[in-house]
């Protein structure tokens, strides 16, 4: 019997022998990786024009802030640059931008054609794998557009990189304020994501509130006081044309949101001390009711696909979030941190929420996913809040406000990762941004 | 049971026993010093200790009076003064005659003083000692751009930076012979192990730890910018490595397999873990997922490499295998960031033993990006 044992033993040893030993390929398994911006070269343009070598330069300095601008790349400066792109169709000497460490390099060539249109091409190079990454491109358009131009390349390089979709070539309305906090003057101003081309909506004579952006980005809702009470106006943008959306007396109606289809309009109305929401057709006029409860209901916004609306409420004793079905019906609450939650916005994608949350004597703006799960604050101030997200869903803009009787406030950004957190530079104050979709 | 085993097993039995309490393994005990040592308890040890330090501290005190010879005056009229400045307020509000001892303790305080001394300066340090744990905030990663497996100190202004860690090294004229190639000083870039939201920066006071750190990984392996020592190559081409890749076709012939290079299983001893883990820590220095999507974060991908024999990878050999977890783009992504990581990292060459290349040649990396995510 021990003698079988013994036996089968040392087939079981010399049978597991092989097995142990190597066959096939090495395989090693990565799970640690870093994260750091990517580091890119952007030359300047080339052209065989002095006009056209201005734009060159230009695109390519806009194209740099863009991608620096996410904290997702490092812009190697052309000091350090060894060889010298003269020609758009030349060979690209990857040896020396490796040398340098560039890991993206983007070339381009600017020139005016006859109609005095501006002719943008580019290329981006995978510098370490020494192949192109995508094919050339070539876009057209007026001289005076040309940050427009540039921001599109710049949205091409971001999303062949890194898989995102772009939103460079997005505009934001927002509050522009000026003037010491007492006596504060409020218009609605539009201007490019980055916050350059800035034109302002309104004049000073009546405070404006919360500009929200159409999905078209055509059209933009706010509240204005024009006619003494809180009432919600329609703009249209190109033209400056505006007229009042909800005009109930002895009413106040605010925080409008377009639904995803652009025709309708949900909103908050107060009446007889009881804020509830409302859902309008802006063909029709007509409006229905969401919510029938004695607690305030307000800040409603649209999932992506239009099923579903995320609020917010006191019905259980402090600001919370809550969402319901489009038509109405029975909310779920979706918050439970401590603390009060308020503004929540929807992101583009549809996957995370956005909100406003004050605790412990702080604000700050954060993330959860749309069943309240993995909360994720990313900044923290004496007032942060109403958060706003990007076409692609990767970066919140939001107002800060600095304490005190001389505080103001300002624009900034932050990827929701909790990284790059930066001011959005504006002309004078900022509050209440609205993100608006990739232009066509 | 036979009757053998039952003997067998007697005769053992009674062997143990023996052996046991017979005093086999007994034997004379070793010759050892005694030194006679009397117990003391932690108060008796304190005075020990104390009393030949107050004559120190008495010696301290010393000191000062040399210099003052002259003007030892008022330092006598300045221990009177006090005095009397003690004993007005007490007798104002207390006029009882028990506090006349009260006034006479005063008096002996500067004495007190100077013997004091030495035992004020024992104790802060044990205090000390044991508050540190407590006051000290849990070590907070500070925001840098980069976020590594190692945190990593901001490096000298004006070092370049790189993978690894080198010294500055400059042409020697006395050893003139053996010239070494000039290199720059470079220290890895400044890194943290971990995103630092603003929320979580701000306000050290409610830094108590949340939750643990993650073990980290072993430390780096000693990287592959040895060769720019000469000393590296030199070694590395004494080594019989020809000899031995003819030895290996010999012998793969002799045994009428098909030629090594290209087929069969490769001979020779595998890689140590510790050879494969220098592997994986060189291409995860470089695998940058910071510009990759949330869904290429979500994306596993396999990649296939052919490493030439100077552990370099082959350029256009790296292929995706599969992927899991996304979509067609996101998986291009990825690979390409799994691309750049191979190619950055074995610019100069992977650090393997280049007598197991058969085992190396071809490797497939699988890059992970889970854990990744959650920092």
């Amino acid at each position: 019997m021990m003698r079988y044992i013994l036996s089968l033993l040392t087939v079981l040893m010399l049978w597991s022998l092989p097995a142990t030993a190597q066959t096939g390929p090495l395989r090693i398994e990565i799970t640690e990786g870093v994260i750091e911006p990517l580091p890119f070269a952007a030359p300047d343009f080339v052209s065989d024009s002095t006009t056209g070598a201005e734009f060159g330069r230009r695109i390519a300095e806009v194209i740099a802030a863009d991608l620096t601008g996410t904290g997702l790349f490092r812009e190697i400066q052309p000091e350090a640059f060894i060889s010298r792109v003269t020609s758009f169709s030349s060979p690209v000497q990857y040896a020396d931008w490796k040398a340098i460490n560039a890991q993206a390099l983007v070339t381009g060539a600017v020139s005016v054609d006859a109609g005095g249109q501006l002719v943008v091409r580019f290329r981006l190079y995978d510098v370490f794998a020494g192949q192109e990454l995508g094919q050339g491109l070539q876009l057209v358009g007026t001289q005076d557009g040309w940050r427009r131009i540039a921001h599109k390349v710049a949205d091409q390089i971001y999303s062949r990189i890194t898989g995102e979709a772009p939103y460079f070539d997005s505009r934001v309305v927002y509050v522009a304020e000026t003037g010491p906090k007492d006596q504060r003057i409020k218009r609605l101003a539009i201007m490019d994501y980055d916050g350059a081309n800035v034109s302002y909506l309104t004049d000073s004579a009546s405070i404006v509130l919360a500009p929200r952006f159409s999905p078209d980005g055509r059209q933009v809702l706010y509240t204005s006081y024009e006619s003494g009470f809180p009432r919600i106006y329609v703009l249209q943008v190109g033209s400056a044309q505006r007229r009042v959306l909800e005009q109930q007396d002895g009413t106040m109606s605010f925080a409008p949101r377009f639904a995803p289809d652009g025709r309708r309009v949900v909103y908050s109305l107060s009446s007889g001390g009881n804020t509830d929401l409302y859902m309008m057709d802006i063909g029709s006029g007509t409006s229905t009711r969401l919510t029938n409860a004695p607690s305030i209901e307000t800040a409603p916004s649209f999932s992506p696909d239009g099923s579903r609306i995320v609020f917010e409420s006191d019905r259980s004793g402090s600001p919370q979030l809550y969402i319901m079905p489009s038509a109405g019906g029975e909310a779920q609450r979706i918050s439970f941190g401590q603390g009060r939650y308020g503004t929540p916005v929807w992101s583009p994608r549809g996957d995370l929420i956005a909100f406003t949350k004050q605790s412990k004597g702080r604000f700050h703006i954060g993330v959860m996913r749309t069943d309240g799960s993995e909360e994720r604050l990313l900044t923290a101030s004496f007032l942060d809040e109403g958060p706003t997200w990007s076409p692609n869903g990767r970066v919140i803009m939001f107002t800060r406000e600095t304490q005190g009787a001389q505080g103001s406030a300002s624009l900034y950004s932050v990827d929701i990762s909790g990284r790059n957190l930066r001011k959005v530079p504006t002309e004078a104050g900022g509050s209440d941004p609205s993100w608006s979709p990739l232009q066509d | 049971m036979n009757t053998g085993q039952i003997i067998s097993g007697t005769a053992h039995i009674g062997l143990i026993a023996f052996a046991v309490f017979g005093g086999a393994f007994k034997s004379d005990p070793l010759p050892f010093e005694v030194t006679s040592v009397t117990a003391i308890s932690a108060d008796e040890y304190a005075a020990l200790i104390d009393a030949p330090r107050a004559p120190e501290a008495v010696a301290n005190v010393d000191t000062p009076e040399p210099p003052a010879e002259g003007q030892g005056l008022p330092e006598l009229t300045s221990t009177s003064d006090a005095a009397p400045d003690l004993s007005q307020p007490e007798v104002t509000q207390t006029p009882p005659p028990d506090d006349v001892p009260e006034v006479v303790d005063p008096v002996p305080v500067p004495e007190a003083e100077v013997s004091d001394e030495p035992p004020v300066m024992q104790p802060p340090q044990e205090d000390i000692a044991a508050l540190v744990p407590e006051v000290s905030p849990r070590p907070q990663p500070r925001p840098a751009p980069r976020v590594a497996p190692e945190a990593v100190a901001p490096p000298e202004p004006d070092v370049a930076i790189d993978e690894v860690e080198r010294q500055e090294t400059v042409p020697d004229a006395e050893a003139a012979e053996n010239v070494e190639p000039e290199t720059e000083a470079t220290a890895p870039e400044e890194s943290t192990t971990e995103i630092v939201t603003e929320a979580e920066q701000v306000d050290p006071a409610s830094a108590a730890p949340s939750r643990s750190v993650r073990p980290k990984t072993r430390p780096a392996q000693p990287q592959p910018a040895e060769q720019t020592q000469p000393a590296e190559d030199t070694r590395t081409a004494a080594r019989p490595q020809p000899d031995e890749s003819a030895v290996n076709d010999a012998l793969a012939e002799a045994l009428g397999q098909a030629g090594g290079a290209d087929q069969g299983a490769p001979s020779g001893p595998p890689l140590t873990a510790g050879e494969k883990d220098a592997l994986r820590v060189s291409v995860q220095q470089c695998w940058n997922v910071g510009s990759l999507s949330s869904e290429a974060l979500r994306t596993t991908v396999v990649v296939k490499v052919r490493m030439g024999e100077d552990a370099k990878p082959v350029s256009g050999s790296i292929e995706l295998l599969s992927s899991s977890g996304g979509s067609d783009a996101a998986a291009r992504q990825a690979y390409e960031a799994a691309r750049r990581a191979i190619i950055r990292c074995g610019a100069n060459g992977y650090d393997l033993p280049k007598d197991k290349y058969d085992h190396w040649r071809d490797i497939e990396m699988t890059f992970n990006p889970e854990r990744m995510r959650i920092k």
